[in-house]
């Protein structure tokens, strides 16, 4: 019997991938007649360009699934769906914020190798042993990439330095890389060093355990590198996200009791460190106006830095563009003002951090609030596959919890950001958002989780 | 009012739209429910009685063990020579931490925990650190001892 006709079935991640080519299709003849009706152009000559790409993303999701198949995996049909539905949807609103190019530009250089990457991960799921094996250079790689940027970075239209342009290769954005370079250390840090640090921790009151400093001294000199370079980007998001995944991550790879005493002292230093520099030093200057937006965005008042009046109202400076990004939610009610109808392109950034408050306004609360349901699913996923992976493979279980909490941490703090539920800070939002390091990066994480998922799978009796 | 004008058809579309996204989320529990209900059958929680008894065929080279010991099984059962197992087998062939076996509310799963000397399960290598699902009545050999698993 041929291989062909003994493939695992995976009807599941069938049924749903067909549902998710409808969703496609659908989609994007809607954008394009959407535009066309209020160009009062002719409808028939929307239909064929809103054709491409759906189909592109077929061939790139399809052609995934029956590499899935082709490994005969039966475990974990839920993981490519949702990433290809979240895919869908941020595609078509890349298509109706930054027409055909964006698309282009979204598929070249974020899916076609994102995809690839997932592919390989499959069909040779050795490479994550191997990915622990060069757990420590690859994370100090991506360290020296972000210091590299932080110092000698390309400086874009708007005075940040977010980019590194190495030779002839396009400038890229390395927060992203640092965070995945995190991820990947403390792994491999817990996983080496774990049992052995636990042995020597020492009583420190009552319940709690001291360890030893060679224990969380690595990871807190990563971290404290990282979050100068960040500082110096002020990237405050990834900030953010990268002290995020530092709690999480040793919350999950710490004894409980070990843990709870170095978060006490984490905690109390964080205090003390925090007031040092309010009183003698400042706080960043981005940060006192996204706070000051935060708190009112609406306010007539002038803002603040450092105690001096700057001579713009906070509704015309950051404020703006949370009222936008509020405006356009409001704009699209439960239901949307449907694709092509909306204003989006009055957000600033609509199409990378505020892909949210575009989507709200034109499709609507309905599928905002599927959206986070997505994200829920897909964080429950990962985290599910790295409890039911073996004990003793603890670089493994470390790694899916990383990433689990990188997906959804970068969600939280956009769409929190776009309602005015958290301070504004710009990260990208996972799957949605146009970039195209960011997308291959979080494709190629769900690619480790579906590598993985082969540990799992029984050989037939 | 036009039934087909191009207003009428978006408007049929986005709510089209809408449905397919939620049909997508709906077939997604559909397969979470369906994956739990195979775990915990009869929406039971995870069954914390356990029904399982591993029996000694062979004794190996454990000049303590006599076949027909009985080992009762937890939900969650460890192998190896080391006395911390709930399962103490102390043949030299058999690894400190050997294999692990796992109750999933419907049946049995054992996983080789990277042991020097494998494990074998009627005869079958099993793949290290993969939990393999074991019928009742298999013979597991670990070392020299051969054990029944009865459930």
């Amino acid at each position: 019997m041929s291989r062909l006709a003994r493939l695992s079935p995976r009807r599941t991640e069938r049924r749903l991938l067909l549902v998710i080519f409808a969703v496609a299709v659908l989609g994007f003849l809607l954008t394009g007649l959407g535009l066309a009706e209020r160009q009062a152009l002719p409808l028939a000559s929307a239909i064929l360009p809103a054709l491409i790409p759906p189909l592109l993303l077929a061939v790139l999701f399809g052609g995934l699934h029956l590499v899935l198949r082709w490994c005969r995996l039966e475990a974990e049909q839920l993981l490519l769906p949702i990433v290809a539905l979240l895919s869908t949807l941020g595609l078509i609103m890349i298509w109706r914020l930054r027409g055909e190019s964006g698309v282009y530009q979204q598929v070249v250089r974020g899916f076609v190798p994102g995809v690839v990457i997932m592919a390989a991960l499959a069909l040779r799921p050795r490479w994550v042993e191997q990915l622990r094996r060069w757990a420590l250079p690859l994370s100090l790689v991506g360290l020296a990439l972000s210091l590299a940027t932080a110092f000698f970075g390309v400086v874009d239209e708007t005075g940040a330095r977010l980019a590194l342009k190495l030779g002839p290769l396009p400038a890229f954005q390395t927060s992203e890389l640092l965070k995945v370079a995190l991820i990947i250390f403390l792994a491999g840090y817990v996983a080496r060093e774990g049992e052995k640090a636990e042995g020597r921790a020492r009583p420190l009151l009552g319940w709690l355990r001291l360890p030893s400093g060679q224990y969380f001294i690595p990871g807190l000199v990563f971290v404290g590198m990282g979050t100068l370079a960040l500082v110096q980007m002020s990237d405050f998001g990834a900030v953010l996200i990268l002290g995020l995944l530092f709690v999480g991550m040793l919350y999950a790879g710490f004894d409980t009791r070990l843990f709870a005493t170095v978060a006490a002292i984490g905690a109390g230093l964080a205090l003390v460190v925090g007031f040092v520099l309010v009183f003698t030093w400042h706080i960043p200057t981005v940060v006192q106006l996204r706070f000051q937006a935060f708190l009112n965005p609406w306010s007539e008042a002038e803002m603040v830095v450092d105690g001096q009046p700057t001579g713009v109202t906070i509704s015309e400076g950051p404020g703006y563009q949370i009222q936008q990004a509020l405006n356009a939610a409001i704009t699209g009610g439960l239901s949307g003002t449907g694709l092509g109808f909306g204003s989006p392109e009055y957000i600033p950034l609509a199409h990378s951090d505020f892909i949210f408050a575009a989507l709200l306004e034109e499709m609507g609360a309905v599928v905002g609030i599927a959206v986070l349901g997505l994200f829920a699913v897909l964080l429950l996923r990962l985290l599910r596959l790295a409890a039911l992976l073996p004990p003793a493979q603890v670089f493994e279980r470390l790694l899916l919890t990383g990433i689990a909490l990188h997906l959804f941490t970068q969600m939280f703090i956009m769409v929190g950001g776009t309602l005015n539920l958290l301070p504004l800070t710009g990260v990208t939002v996972p799957f949605l958002s146009q970039g195209g390091v960011a997308l291959m990066l979080n494709l190629a994480e769900v690619g480790v989780a579906l590598a993985l998922t082969r540990r799992l799978e029984a050989l037939p009796a | 009012m036009d039934l087909f004008s191009s207003h009428t058809l978006l408007f049929a579309g986005k709510w089209l739209f809408v449905a397919l996204i939620y049909g997508a989320l709906f077939l997604v529990v559909v397969a979470v429910r369906r994956e739990m209900a195979g775990r915990l059958p009869g929406g039971q929680a995870p069954a914390s009685t356990a029904v399982g008894r591993l029996v000694l065929q062979q004794a190996g080279g454990d000049p303590a063990a006599r076949p027909g010991a009985v080992w009762q099984l937890k939900p969650d059962t460890t192998l190896g020579a080391l006395p911390e197992n709930d399962v103490v087998l102390a043949d030299p062939l058999v690894s400190g931490r050997h294999a692990r076996l796992r109750w999933d509310g419907a049946g049995w799963w054992l996983e080789d925990l990277g042991s020097t000397n494998g494990t074998l399960v009627n005869g079958q290598r099993l793949v290290p650190l993969t939990a393999h699902k074991i019928a009742p009545g298999s013979q597991l050999h670990l070392g020299d001892m051969v054990l029944e698993l009865q459930a």
